[in-house]
């Protein structure tokens, strides 16, 4: 029996996974990438299945470079290979591309302004049950402080693909945020116009606003219809890009609807909310609720319970939409 | 070997101690500066540069340049000086060392002519120039990757990751200078961290590696000439330096990693030194 046909692996079906998982989708963008810019180059840090990127590999052995378990090194090469002209992709595990390989990311690919792209998987606590080590509920705010970065959360896998390819148009590095391996409910049109930087409108409410990204996007638009029900037009805000954040939504959002919810999978030090809060500070001060996680590190366990544990869910944001209107 | 060796050697060996002179001239323009390492590595640039690497100092950004990675980035003063007598900068951005929106800073920045990679932070450089080196190779290229590293930086953990990724994909297009000192920061490096058997470490990694003298042009200009020192595995020159080489008092101690330099250490230095020309 050879590798492909032994029981239980996902391969043959990944392409049908890639509609609703991010990590694939994001795999899949590489491959079209690749095949319409010669320069791209695909790196792995022992992530190919993970990315599903066994098939790109087997057609195209020249254009992806396995880097072991070495994300220090990978970086630096995707560096490298940067300055050269070609154009790699990075394909990590989120806590382990940030964090591990910091200084490579902050010297060598952000301050030496380098076009890479970084793929994150298993961002925020997809892996809550591996423990603290394996949770990415940082990166936002590590990645939103690096000049010249362009940080992206998509709130699925169609927009992960959108997302992916958009990346070809920047002139700096990118980092964009991934699931795990399980199913991401699709709550954007594979049609709709997709663009860094440009928040979607989910929903047009005018009493309070509800700015989510990622996996947090799909309990807001609940959330937003479940209020909507009880008289309260909930604005709901999917807001992708974290950096370059785009302000002319938030200030909209906060002089027509003067309250602002934000939920995301990440602490609420740094991230979406962070980002949030410090322009309105700064432009228009307007009250808040920050959904995400508290300064601790969090508990292990199924991520949909230790989502519930930490109220990244609907039920928490209907809770602080109604907070705010009190 | 031609007629003109013995001449060719000579024309390095003042490339050489003009870039020493020029590194104490920055260091004093800065007020301090790491003399050590910049001047243990003068021997080696000055080969790079005006023997080695295929380069236009007219044309910094000429796609078929070798590249050349100063890994261990606190030797900019010699860098510079350096780019300057080979003509990517101006001579006149060596008193610019430290300056309020100098391009000269302590460390190197891609921004200025001729760098190839922002250093600095230590244990950078290989995994960088070997992405340059696959660049090279992916794109059918034959320009060829130098990588200078400090001994002191080996203790990063990150360099043996790249060693090993070097060996694994077989780039012999990429070559790692080691500038062997002997000193770091706060002593010499055998006693604050031993990297020994350095040589036996590289060849376990499954580079093919070269031992000299760092300070005899002959045997550098040698060694790079034999470059790729194998068929399919990257190179590493292991070159035995003296820490603040050329300067008596700075030699081999490291309370001159980084010192000041005033006026009278100026002095002594140049005179030490001798003229260039």
């Amino acid at each position: 029996m050879n590798d492909a046909q032994r029981p239980g692996l996902e391969r043959p079906e990944w392409e049908r996974l890639a509609e609703n998982q991010s990590r694939l989708a994001f795999g899949l963008a590489v491959g079209e990438l690749a095949r319409r810019d010669s320069q791209v180059v695909a790196i792995s840090a022992d992530t190919i299945d993970l990315f599903g990127l066994r098939g790109f590999l087997e057609s195209n052995p020249d254009r992806l470079i396995e880097a072991g378990i070495a994300e220090q090194n990978a970086m630096g090469i995707a560096s490298g290979l940067a300055t050269t002209g070609m154009r790699p992709i990075l394909c990590g595990y989120a806590p382990f591309i940030t964090a591990r390989s910091l200084e490579q990311l902050r010297n060598d690919v952000a301050y030496a302004h380098q076009r890479v792209v970084i793929g994150a998987a298993c961002g925020g606590i997809v892996l809550a049950m591996a423990g603290g080590t394996h949770h990415a509920v940082e990166d936002l705010a590590i990645m939103r402080n690096m000049p010249n970065m362009t940080v992206i959360v998509p709130a699925d896998a169609r927009q992960t693909w959108h997302a992916a390819l958009q990346t070809e148009q920047l002139d700096g590095p990118s980092y964009i945020r991934l699931g795990g391996k399980f199913e991401e409910p699709p709550v954007t049109d594979i049609a709709a116009d997709f663009r860094i930087g440009q928040a979607d409108l989910l929903r047009p409410g005018g009493d309070v606003t509800v700015i989510a990204c990622g996996c947090l996007v799909a309990p807001a638009i609940a959330a937003a219809d479940a209020l909507a029900s009880s008289g309260i037009a909930v604005r709901v805000l999917n807001m992708h890009t974290i950096k370059p954040l785009d302000r002319e939504a938030v200030l909209a959002a906060a002089a027509e609807t003067g309250a602002i919810v934000t939920a995301e999978e990440h602490r609420i030090t740094g991230g979406l909310g962070g980002a949030v809060a410090e322009l309105l500070a700064r432009e228009q001060p307007t009250r808040m609720r920050m959904i995400g996680l508290p300064d601790e590190f969090a508990i292990v366990g199924p991520t949909a319970k230790v989502r519930e544990h930490y109220g990244l869910d609907q039920q928490a944001i209907m809770d602080a939409c109604r907070d705010l209107l009190a | 070997m031609t007629s003109n060796f013995p001449a060719k050697i000579e024309a390095l060996q003042r490339d050489a101690l003009h870039i020493r002179r020029n590194v104490w001239r920055a260091l004093h323009a800065a007020g301090s500066g790491h003399m050590g390492g910049s001047s243990s590595a003068a021997d080696l640039l000055a080969a790079l540069y005006f023997h080695y690497l295929r380069q236009r100092p007219d044309e910094p950004e000429w796609p078929g340049r070798d590249r050349f990675v100063l890994s261990k980035g606190h030797a900019n003063a010699a860098l510079g000086a350096a780019l300057a007598r080979a003509g990517f900068i101006d001579d006149s951005v060596l008193d610019q060392f430290y300056a309020y929106q100098s391009s000269f800073g302590m460390h190197p920045d891609i921004k200025m002519p001729g760098v190839e990679m922002s250093t600095g932070g230590l244990g950078h450089g290989l995994s960088v120039g070997l992405g340059m080196a696959l660049g090279a190779r992916m794109q059918n290229m034959d320009f060829r990757t130098c990588v200078m590293l400090g001994d002191g930086e080996l203790q990063e953990g990150s360099n043996w990751e790249g060693a090993m990724a070097a060996a694994h994909l077989g780039v012999s297009n990429l070559t790692a200078i080691l500038d062997y000192n002997k000193v770091q920061q706060s002593g010499h490096v055998g006693e604050m961290l031993d990297l020994e058997p350095m040589a036996d470490k590289w060849t376990a990694f499954g580079w093919a590696v070269r031992e000299i003298d760092g300070h005899d042009m002959e045997a550098i200009v040698e060694a790079l000439d034999a470059l790729p020192l194998a068929p399919d595995k990257p190179s590493l020159i292991i070159a035995h330096t003296v820490k603040g080489k050329g300067v008596s008092f700075a030699e081999d101690t490291y309370l001159w990693h980084n010192n000041l330099v005033t006026d009278e250490v100026y002095g002594r230095a140049l005179e030490e030194l001798g003229e260039a020309e």
